[in-house]
């Protein structure tokens, strides 16, 4: 659990005379999930893009699997899988067959049956993703990410703009796949959602890492401080209602 | 390591070939439109006409000489004869432009006298046409002449003897159709290449690869030989329709067409893949598309022949893109030459490709 399998040292990303990446440093360990926090704008994406090699690193470095990713982006992308946070697929081609484009792409040979049954899609096959719900759409971006057998799964954002029910699928599909033994690393702006998936969480905020640390030690951290919260917690929360009201069952 | 790259290129091409013919719009546009094109061209350029008049042919006679005159008169390819038209009615269309003119023979025409059928053809013509009057009388002066000659002996002092002479015998729409294929490449080659490509930019499914060890030249590649497969398709269609329709007179051989037309596309291609590599979006595209296809289709070539315009330009237009395709084209399809043949088409072609390549695969965004 303690081996780093991303190790990311004094980071930095400028666009003109904006330092959208600030001297970021983190280590992810392997099989954990790893998670970054943050507002808007704070800069999440690009620390992950950049990890991804898809945007080149301006300052410091990082290396995935012992891999330095500035030198071998080519290898990286082998290694790795990538959700985008708005990402799109082509049109006119059925999910069966994207995958097997993918497939292709990483020289692997894809079983794209099995790959769809893991993110609860297999009756959808023959579909094309514009026919899909935004909860499908996010799991079947899942999948494609999943077909090279990555060490490193990367997912931007990937509940945003679900409803809860999808939500909650989406993060047992998470669970699921931490627990094949791939490390995820994902961005949110949901705590409860970092709460309950993340190993360790970053807050960023403009460009910076602010807080590093197990979500409890955080919480405690901060009780430590005499925080008290303003309004006694309920026992229950508006979600909960929802939930209970209308099921976990997927609606799609 | 090289073998498993172009396994890449080759599942991506096929992919993207099967995504092509499920987009019903594309292919409206990409067969259909250059099947239009080949109608509606083949139709004005196509024609083998000389000059020829309308006529409306008002014949009030009864005699049976006029009546011979009649069908003699419509025998001939110089005149299309409408009959059983009255005049008011001739007049109008006269007015119209849809007559040049009206032909009456009035009702003594063609009476004997002295053993001798006489009697005067009457035209009417539109005032303010002069000059397409004159040439219409001059014309009928002929018709008439060589009707006097069959009843007075007269032998000439001068003659005009005019004989034809042995040429390849195009007919005109021999000559526009390769024009007409190199046409429809570019445009298939630049406008619906550029659009296709900069939409997937937009949606980002262009980026969703990225994200795979694929590289800029897998994708251009890819790409290119999905379009060129299409490409050979659309000319192999056009080939068909102008063999069947328009009566096309195939004079080389298939395996020199064929080749050329794969090295050409291959090329035009370059152009388009170029453009939407470079564009982020539509916008960009679409004008720098006009900027590059509209002096290649009136500098090379495609409408009318290059040796009509300027010296000057003529040494320019030699080294557009599609001056080589199109004469390639022609030389085979109309003079039966060769690939081998083809040397100064095919290197300057060559070079084209080589730069364009070189050009896209620099100016290459994802996004």
């Amino acid at each position: 659990m303690s081996d780093a399998i991303v190790k990311v040292k004094n980071l930095k990303k400028r666009y003109g005379t904006k330092t959208v990446v600030n001297d970021v440093s983190f280590d992810v360990h392997e099989g954990e999930v790893f998670g970054i926090l943050g507002p808007n704008g704070a800069g999440k994406t690009t620390t992950l893009e950049m990890i991804e090699a898809l945007r080149p690193i301006d300052g410091g470095s990082v290396t995935l699997a012992g891999i330095d990713v500035a030198s071998n982006p080519h290898k990286i992308k082998q290694a790795i899988g990538v959700q985008l946070q708005s990402t799109s697929f082509f049109d006119h081609l059925t999910l069966k067959e994207l995958l097997h484009m993918f497939g292709g792409m990483y020289h692997q040979k894809v079983h794209p049956n099995h790959l769809l049954e893991q993110v609860n899609l297999a009756d959808r096959a023959k579909s094309e993703v514009n026919t899909l719900s935004g909860g499908q759409r996010q799991r079947f971006s899942v999948a494609s990410a999943l077909v090279n057998k990555p060490k490193v799964l990367f997912l931007d954002e990937p509940t945003t703009g679900l409803d809860p029910q999808s939500r909650r699928n989406l993060w047992e599909l998470i669970q699921n796949i931490q627990k094949q033994g791939i490390t995820v690393v994902l961005t949110t702006h949901y705590m409860e959602e970092a709460q309950l998936l993340c190993d360790r969480v970053a807050i960023m905020d403009n460009g910076k890492i602010i807080a590093l640390d197990t979500p409890d030690n955080l919480i405690t951290e901060l009780l430590n401080k005499g925080f008290k919260k303003k309004v006694e917690v309920q026992k229950a929360d508006l979600e909960d209602v929802f939930i209970e009201l209308t099921g976990k069952d997927l609606r799609e | 390591m090289i073998i498993n790259d172009l396994k890449t290129v080759w599942s991506m091409a096929k992919a993207f070939t099967k995504r092509f013919f499920r987009d019903k719009t594309a292919l409206f546009f990409t067969f259909l439109f250059p099947l239009i094109f080949l109608f509606v061209f083949g139709n004005i350029f196509g024609k083998n006409s000389g000059p020829s008049f309308s006529v409306a042919l008002i014949n009030k006679s009864q005699t049976g000489f006029s009546k011979q005159f009649v069908e003699d008169f419509k025998k001939g390819e110089v005149f299309k004869v409408q009959e059983s038209v009255d005049f008011d009615t001739a007049k109008e269309k006269l007015g119209r432009g849809e007559l040049d003119g009206i032909i009456e023979l009035p009702v003594e025409f063609g009476q004997v006298v002295d053993n001798t059928p006489t009697g005067k053809v009457l035209t009417y013509y539109d005032q303010g046409d002069e000059t397409l009057a004159s040439t219409l009388q001059a014309v009928l002066d002929v018709v008439l002449e060589g009707v006097n000659s069959q009843f007075i002996k007269v032998s000439p002092p001068f003659t005009l003897e005019a004989k034809p002479i042995q040429t390849a015998n195009l007919t005109r729409f021999d000559y526009t159709f390769a024009g007409l294929i190199g046409f429809s490449l570019l445009s298939m080659a630049i406008f619906s290449m550029s659009e296709g490509f900069t939409s997937d930019k937009k949606t980002g499914s262009l980026r969703r690869m990225q994200v795979a060890p694929i590289r800029p030249w897998q994708l251009i590649l890819a790409t290119a030989m999905n379009r060129i497969f299409i490409g050979i398709l659309t000319v192999v269609l056009m080939f068909i329709v102008g063999l069947i329709v328009f009566d096309f007179n195939m004079r080389g051989d298939y395996l020199s067409f064929l080749l050329f037309t794969v090295i050409a596309t291959t090329c035009l291609f370059g152009f388009g893949m170029a453009i939407a590599g470079w564009a982020r979006d539509a916008n960009q595209a679409a004008p720098l598309s006009n900027l590059i296809s509209f002096p290649m289709m009136f500098l090379s070539g495609v409408f009318f022949p290059t040796f009509l315009m300027p010296e000057m330009l003529q040494k320019i237009t030699v080294f557009i893109p599609l001056t080589p395709v199109v004469d390639g084209l022609r030389l085979i399809l109309t003079e039966g030459k060769t690939l081998l043949e083809l040397g100064p088409q095919l290197i300057i072609i060559g070079a084209w490709t080589v730069i364009i390549y070189v050009v896209s695969f620099k100016v290459f965004r994802w996004e």
